[in-house]
């Protein structure tokens, strides 16, 4: 009975290690920026679109001009979409980040509602472009499939999703911690007019983290696609777990917000489970519980967000 | 939001007057500008919604992005009400209002203690729940199919009774609901519990400190505001006779926001029923012409919170100084009017 659940843990760590990939970016965009970026999902969404234009035929690019490209093998075109897909999703939250600027040092509910307006825009241009049916992403042949471990079926897919979220995790703390880089980075989401007294390019350090925020959000929409499938709504799906995860591990916890996200991608997976239907009531009933007790989250600190 | 006395002492000004001709003629002009009489309906019905939510959004700064969920509840009350109670439309409507206000009343205690970002992220988590749980419990909602057949009910009034089946009748009973309720709110708003709740906007720590029970103040606004919601929502379920789950979707609950910012809620009483007639007029007006006309609105949506979050009504604003300017009156004389 206990070893029936292994692959559903297996899912829920590969959705929470995902949920926490888009959240940690979701959560650097708020640091430096004080900002909450509704539009996250859509850069997720974008992401995904894009990969799916870079992978599939039908994915919207021009075939006919792209024909000998399609010829490449699976695996290249999806390293390509692994690259692509991020820059785009990168550019377009630079794009955003550049309207945002006049809403600084205001209400930050400003914020909240450009990026609110932003998440409809870009969808209906999804919309636009893509129409409003299902795709699936196609994926190389080595990561696809499943196979029989004990008397268990376990889906390759779902195993790569949580080792390739689990890395780009472990590259991002490297990154934000062990770099010069990373530094900046954290001192601008603890204090950003100090950053700039002491004589760095604030105005540049957010444009650069907006777009950083945004390529992660781009790469969880891509190893999410074949997963969740790609539609224009798949923003709202992706932003709202984002969000939960970030007021469930507290903001500025980049711990809080990993193990946030592993505790809601199990929940959900075990409630879809057993009661398909409700599983992604869970993810707020567990949001719930935990913030009634403790209001800034497991491991939150108290923030800008409050005021 | 300026006041002064002379404006505020009032029950009934000048801008409340012109809204009432405006809305109390509309159905006889409406079609001669190339619209119809159910747009009417709407607009009244999202401007009641629309007011009740400013309370939070505009004089409290209290953003709630999960308000839609309250005019669904409403709705559905408005329909089991009916199906299972008492198909009497007093009834029915007080029904919704008392459920929404109930739901409201227990989500204000999760919320109220909440401020700025944090109390929008928790709006939104039960905005969801709600949502969800209409959904998916299809025994009482009937999930993604709504509750449908709910009856246009007659306007019962003892003696005499009227039918509201067609969308003029209809269309006259929102608007006696407009027209108390703009009245009830626009005393409320300036009474001394409306100033608190401007106080609690502009600095909560203060007002608590002088020794006013804020949470008190956000739990008992919230829950107003939510009644109000189920008012609209269960004059919703009459117009589109069904109860449907859309309106509680994230996204319904956003664009209510939208709607009262681009009137400029922010600054004026009327900037939510400005942004309801805007929404409701550039949907029929750019949707005759494109698809996509929620990418445009959003744009516009997008450019206003960038150059002009105060909205139509900061705007209409600044005209109307500038333009006192240049007669040589006090600059704020005129703002104040337009509370």
């Amino acid at each position: 009975m206990l070893l029936d659940l292994i692959p559903h843990l297996i899912n829920g760590l590969a959705l929470g290690l995902l949920f926490a990939l888009l959240a940690l970016g979701f959560m650097l965009i708020i640091g430096v920026m004080e900002v909450i970026n509704l539009a996250h999902g859509s850069l997720f969404a974008i992401g995904a679109y894009v990969a799916l234009a870079v992978m599939a035929p039908d994915g919207g690019l021009p075939y006919a001009f792209m024909e000998p490209y399609y010829a490449l093998p699976a695996v290249a075109r999806y390293l390509i979409a692994l690259a692509v897909g991020p820059l785009v999703a990168g550019v377009v939250g630079m794009g955003l980040e550049l309207c945002l600027r006049r809403t600084y040092g205001a209400d930050p509910l400003y914020g909240l509602l450009l990026t609110f307006g932003a998440a409809l825009v870009l969808e209906e241009a999804i919309r636009l472009v893509w129409g409003s049916s299902e795709y699936y992403l196609p994926i190389p042949s080595g990561i696809s499939g499943g196979f029989i471990a004990g008397d268990l079926i376990y889906s390759t897919y779902r195993i790569y999703a949580a080792v390739f979220a689990a890395g780009m995790i472990g590259v991002l703390w490297l990154f934000l911690n062990k770099t010069p880089y990373g530094a900046v980075i954290k001192a601008g989401a603890h204090d950003s007019e100090m950053v700039r007294a002491l004589g760095y390019n604030l105005t540049r350090l957010r444009l650069l983290v907006f777009g950083f925020g945004a390529a992660l959000a781009g790469v969880a929409g891509i190893i999410m696609a074949p997963i969740w499938g790609i539609r224009p709504v798949v923003g709202v799906d992706a932003v709202i777990p984002a969000f939960v995860i970030i007021v469930l591990g507290g903001v500025g916890s980049f711990w809080g917000a990993v193990s946030a996200g592993i505790m809601v991608g199990l929940v959900v997976a075990l409630t879809a489970a057993f009661l398909t239907d409700w599983s992604l009531l869970s993810m707020y009933l567990l949001l719930l519980a935990v913030v009634t007790f403790r209001a800034r989250g497991l491991a939150g600190k108290s923030s800008v967000l409050e005021a | 939001m300026d006041y002064d006395t002379k404006q505020t002492a009032a029950w009934v000004t000048g801008p409340i007057l012109l809204s009432l001709v405006l809305f109390g003629t509309l159905p006889l002009w409406v079609e001669a500008v190339g619209l119809y009489q159910y747009l009417g309906v709407e607009v009244l019905i999202w401007v009641i919604f629309a007011l009740g939510f400013n309370l939070l959004l505009g004089y409290t700064g209290l953003p709630s992005f999960g308000h839609g969920a309250f005019l669904g509840i409403g709705a559905y009350a408005f329909g089991l009400a009916q199906f299972e109670v008492w198909a009497n439309l007093w009834f029915c409507l007080a029904a919704a209002v008392v459920v929404a206000g109930l739901f409201g009343a227990v989500t204000a205690l999760f919320l109220s203690h909440r401020r700025g970002i944090y109390f929008a992220l928790m709006s939104i988590a039960f905005g969801q729940i709600y949502y969800f749980v209409a959904s998916k419990w299809t025994d009482v909602t009937q999930g993604e199919d709504g509750l449908l057949n709910i009856e246009r009910l007659p306007v019962d009034f003892g003696v005499v009774e009227f039918s509201i089946r067609d969308n003029a009748g209809l269309y006259y009973l929102c608007f006696a609901v407009y027209a108390v309720l703009v009245v009830v709110l626009w005393r409320l708003t300036n009474s001394p519990y409306g100033r608190i709740l401007r106080a609690i906007k502009q600095n909560q720590t203060r007002v608590a400190f002088i020794g006013y029970p804020v949470t008190l103040y956000k739990w008992s606004v919230f829950t107003l505001s939510c009644a109000i919601a189920g008012l609209a929502g269960g004059l919703f379920a009459m117009a589109q006779e069904g109860a449907y789950i859309n309106v509680m979707s994230l996204q319904w609950s956003g664009i209510i926001v939208l709607m009262v910012l681009i009137g400029g809620g922010f600054v004026s009483f009327w900037g939510p029923v400005l942004g309801v007639v805007l929404y409701f007029v550039a949907r029929d007006v750019l949707g005759a012409y494109t698809e996509t006309w929620l990418l445009w609105f959003g744009l516009m949506f997008v450019i206003l919170v960038m150059f002009k979050p105060q909205g139509i009504a900061g705007i209409w604003q600044d005209l109307a100084r500038r333009v006192a300017a240049r007669r040589g009156r006090a600059p704020d004389a005129v703002s104040r009017a337009e509370g």
